[in-house]
C-alpha cells in the first residue's frame, strides 16, 4: 500500500508529524530502529540503564567513527567501538525524548538573526534563520498545551515574548534549597528563574502526574509526566509504528522520494512507498542516511547536488560545573532541606543571555542549576580517588560513606552556541560498516574558540552564586567536548538551495516530497537545549504539510 | 535466585577456564581464576562482605553478561593473570597464597602500572554495583548496600535483571 506519509524516526522531531497528519485523517506510517516501550516497562534499574545502557545500540553492531581536529591541526582518528566513545542516545519509539531531563528553554528573538545581530564570527559559518521567533512562537506555545511544559513565568532582562501569560501546568515541587539559590542571587544582583520542564506535576492530559521518584534524566518516566514523544504524541495518535526497522537507503527519481528501504529485526529488507517522506532520525544519522543514499540523479546522496548534507554540525557548547554543600556548615533543618530526595532543584540564570566585554557584544547563554543526578553507583564511583590517588579498603569506605551521607553535590550545565564551522560535519565512512553492512557515520569534530571564551565566562558566573550559597570544592570544566545528546545541524535550513539543504517550510531543496523535521534543519543552535525547538518546529512543519496534503 | 539461573554460564565461563602462569620465562602452572579475583575483591572492599554482599558471584554475572565486550571480559582475566606473575616475582607464590599484608603491597605495586590502576578501578567498579545495584541482580542482599549509604532507591524497581 502507499501511505500519505512515511516518517522516518519516531523522537521528537518525527512525533509531531505522526500525531498532527494521522489526527488529521490522514494515513500516517513511522519507521523506528528502536524498540516500543510504555510505562509499564521503565524501571530505575541503574545497572541495566546507565551501567549497561539497555537503551542504546552496543557499539560492536552500530558505532561512529569520530575524527578528532587536535591541536597541531592533525586528525586523530577514533572508531567508536574500539574507543568507546559513544553517541547513541535513545533508540526507542520516542527516541532519546523519553530519556531527556526535559530542561526546556525556548529560543530567544536574537537567537533567530545571530549575523545580524552579532555580526560575523572569523572561522564560523554564522548564518540567520529564515523564519522568526515570531514564526514559531505560536508552535513553543502547542507544545505547552500538547507536551505539556509545567512552571512559573519569570520575568527577566532576557524574557522572550509570550502570546500566554503562564505556563499551562503548575511548578513542580521543589527543593527547600532553591531558597539559597534564590537569596544569594538576589544578594548578587542575579535574576533567579524557575526553570521550566516537560514534565506534569498532576494528571492531565490523560497522562499521571511526576511521582518524584528521584530519577529523571536517563530513565524512562514510569508515570507518563515526562513528555516524551512517546508518551505525550504517539501513544496519542492512530500512527502505525513499525519498530526494529532500520531504514538503510532511499530511492528517489529526480524530483522525488519513491521508497524508503528498512532491515527488520531479521535482516529482511522492506520497501515502504508514500507520498511524503519525512526524515528524523536524529541530526548525524539523518545526514548519515541521505548521504548513504547516492544514486544516479544525486551522485553525492539524496538533496545533496550542492555538497550541504552534514555541514555545520552543531551541538550545544559551554561544560558544566558544581559545588558541595556539608552538614557541618548547616542547621539540621538545613541538613534536612539539602538531603530530601525527589523534590526538583529548578532554577537557571540567563543574566549574561548577551553581554559585554572589552567593549563588544557577545551572545552568551543558560545556566541551569541542579542536584546532581541520584544514581547511587556513580555517585559512589566518585569517591575511588583521593588527592588524584586509587584508593581502597577500609579507606574507600569511610570516604564514600562520609561522602554520600553527610553532603550534597549542586551542579549547573552551561549551554551557549556551538559555532557552525567548516571543520564540524557529518560525513561517512568507506571502511568502517554496522550490523546492517551500511557505512557508519563519522562525525568530523572541531569546536571554534569562541565557544570555550563565552562558555567560560558563563561558568565563572555561575560558580559566584555557589560560592555565595556556602557550596565547598566548587570546580567548573569548559571544553569542547560535545555532548552526544545534544546535537543539531547538518541539513541546514535556509533560501538559498547552494548554501542550504531544506527551505524554510524544512522541504529538500531538491526533492519535493522530502522534508527533514529533527534537529538537522537548525542553522544554529541558541544556548539552550534544543528539544522544546524540536518539537515547535516538528508541529510548524506538520501544518505546513497538512497545508500542502490538503490543497 | 539470580545465579542459579546461571547454570549454562559455568559451561563457557572466563572463569571455569584455569589461567595459565609464568614465571619469568618458565611455564609456572594453572590456576582457578575465580579465588583470585574473590580474594581481591575481599582485599578492596571488604565492606561488602561485611554486609553481606555477593560481589563475586555478581562478577560471575558481568563475565557472561550480553553487553560486556569480550575486550572487557578478556581484560579482567589477564588481569588475574598479571597480578599472579607480578606476585611471583616479588614473593614467589600466587596471590592467594600471600599474606594479607604481602595482597595489599601487590595492590599498591600494581596501581603504580597503567594496567593495573585500570584493572583494580574496573574491580571496585564491579564491586560498586554489586553493593548498591537493585538487589534484583542478587548480590546487594535485601538492599544492604542501600541501607549502609541511607540510599532511597527509585521506583518502580526492576522485576527483572537486564542480562
Amino acid at each position: 500500500m502507499k501511505y500519505d506519509v512515511c516518517i522516518i524516526g519516531s523522537g521528537a522531531g518525527g512525533a509531531p508529524i505522526a500525531y498532527e497528519l494521522s489526527n488529521a485523517g490522514f494515513n500516517v506510517v513511522v519507521l523506528e530502529k528502536g524498540k516500543e516501550y510504555k510505562e509499564e516497562d521503565f524501571t530505575k534499574d541503574e545497572v541495566g540503564v546507565c551501567r549497561r545502557e539497555m537503551f542504546t545500540p552496543p557499539l560492536k553492531e552500530e558505532q561512529h567513527v569520530i575524527n578528532e581536529r587536535v591541536e597541531d591541526g592533525g586528525i586523530t582518528r577514533h572508531v567508536g567501538s574500539e574507543s568507546g566513545w559513544n553517541f547513541w542516545n535513545g533508540s526507542m519509539v520516542g527516541g532519546s525524548s523519553n530519556l531527556m531531563s526535559g530542561y526546556f528553554h525556548r529560543m530567544k528573538p536574537n537567537d533567530f538573526k545571530l549575523e545580524s545581530v552579532y555580526g560575523k564570527i572569523e572561522g564560523a559559518n554564522v548564518v540567520d534563520w529564515p523564519i522568526s521567533y515570531e514564526d514559531l512562537e505560536p508552535y513553543y506555545e502547542k507544545v505547552e498545551r500538547v507536551v505539556g511544559v509545567s512552571g512559573r513565568v519569570t520575568k527577566h532582562k532576557f524574557s522572550e515574548p509570550r502570546s500566554t501569560p503562564n505556563f499551562p501546568h503548575a511548578k513542580l515541587a521543589e527543593s527547600g534549597v532553591t531558597k539559597w539559590f534564590d537569596l544569594a542571587c538576589g544578594n548578587l544582583g542575579f535574576e533567579s528563574i524557575a526553570t521550566p520542564r516537560a514534565i506534569l506535576p498532576l494528571n492531565a492530559l490523560n497522562r499521571n502526574g511526576c511521582s518524584y521518584s528521584n530519577f529523571c534524566g536517563s530513565y524512562g518516566c514510569a508515570t507518563g509526566a515526562k513528555g516524551s514523544a512517546r508518551a505525550a504524541l504517539l501513544q496519542r495518535c492512530k500512527a502505525k509504528i513499525i519498530t526494529e526497522a532500520f531504514v538503510y537507503r532511499l530511492e528517489s527519481d529526480a524530483t522525488k522520494i519513491t521508497s524508503a528501504h528498512y532491515y527488520d529485526k531479521e535482516g529482511i529488507s522492506h520497501a515502504i512507498t508514500a507520498k511524503i517522506f519525512v526524515l528524523a532520525a536524529q541530526a548525524i544519522e539523518s545526514s548519515r542516511l541521505l548521504l548513504n543514499s547516492k544514486n544516479r540523479y544525486f551522485k553525492n546522496g539524496i538533496a545533496n547536488n550542492s555538497n550541504q548534507v552534514g555541514k555545520n554540525l552543531i551541538f550545544s557548547a559551554g561544560g558544566a560545573g558544581e559545588g558541595r554543600f556539608y552538614h557541618e556548615h548547616l542547621t539540621p533543618q538545613e541538613q534536612k532541606d539539602l538531603m530530601q530526595p525527589g523534590l526538583f532543584f529548578n532554577r537557571s540564570l540567563q543574566d549574561w543571555y548577551e553581554y559585554e566585554e572589552g567593549g563588544k557584544k557577545y551572545k552568551g547563554g543558560t545556566i541551569d542549576f541542579l542536584f546532581e543526578h541520584a544514581n547511587i553507583i556513580s555517585r559512589a564511583r566518585r569517591e575511588l580517588y583521593k588527592d588524584g590517588k586509587l584508593i581502597w579498603g577500609e579507606a574507600l569506605a569511610k570516604k564514600m560513606y562520609q561522602s554520600l551521607t553527610t553532603s550534597r553535590v549542586l551542579t549547573f550545565e552551561v549551554f551557549n552556541d556551538w559555532l557552525p564551522t567548516d571543520g564540524c560535519f557529518v560525513s561517512v565512512d568507506s571502511e568502517v560498516k554496522d550490523k546492517f553492512h551500511m557505512p557508519v557515520g563519522v562525525i568530523n569534530l572541531w569546536g571554534h574558540p569562541h565557544d570555550l571564551k563565552v562558555g567560560e565566562h558563563l561558568a565563572k558566573q555561575a560558580a559566584k552564586v555557589l560560592e555565595k550559597m556556602g557550596a565547598q570544592d566548587i570546580s567548573m570544566s569548559i571544553s569542547s567536548s560535545p555532548p552526544p545528546n545534544l546535537v543539531a545541524g547538518g541539513c541546514r535550513f535556509g533560501d538559498d538551495p547552494k548554501t542550504s539543504v531544506l527551505d524554510r517550510e524544512c522541504r529538500a531543496h531538491e526533492l519535493e516530497n522530502l522534508y527533514v523535521s529533527d534537529a538537522s534543519f537548525m542553522p544554529t543552535g541558541g544556548s539552550v537545549p534544543y528539544t522544546w525547538t524540536i518539537y515547535a518546529n516538528a508541529f510548524r512543519v506538520a501544518d505546513s504539510i497538512l497545508k500542502r496534503i490538503k490543497s | 535466585m539470580i545465579f542459579n539461573k546461571r547454570r549454562v554460564f559455568l559451561k563457557s565461563s572466563f572463569l571455569t577456564t584455569a589461567v595459565i602462569l609464568f614465571s619469568g620465562s618458565k611455564l609456572f602452572g594453572a590456576i582457578s581464576p575465580l579465588e583470585t579475583l574473590s580474594l581481591v575483591q575481599e582485599d578492596l572492599f571488604p565492606h561488602a562482605k561485611e554486609i553481606g554482599i555477593k560481589s563475586a558471584e555478581y562478577l560471575l554475572l558481568i563475565l557472561d553478561h550480553s553487553r560486556i565486550t569480550d575486550e572487557e571480559k578478556a581484560f579482567i582475566r589477564n588481569g588475574v593473570q598479571w597480578l599472579n606473575e607480578e606476585s611471583l616475582a616479588r614473593f614467589k607464590k600466587i596471590y592467594t597464597k600471600l599474606s594479607p599484608a604481602q595482597r595489599q603491597e601487590m595492590l599498591e605495586t600494581i596501581s603504580t602500572e597503567n594496567w593495573g590502576a585500570r584493572w583494580i578501578e574496573s574491580m571496585l567498579t564491579y564491586i560498586l554495583e554489586a553493593t548498591l545495584g537493585d538487589p534484583i541482580y542478587g548480590a546487594n542482599t535485601k538492599g544492604a548496600g542501600w541501607k549502609w549509604l541511607h540510599h532511597t532507591s527509585g521506583f518502580p524497581r526492576p522485576t527483572k535483571a537486564y542480562l
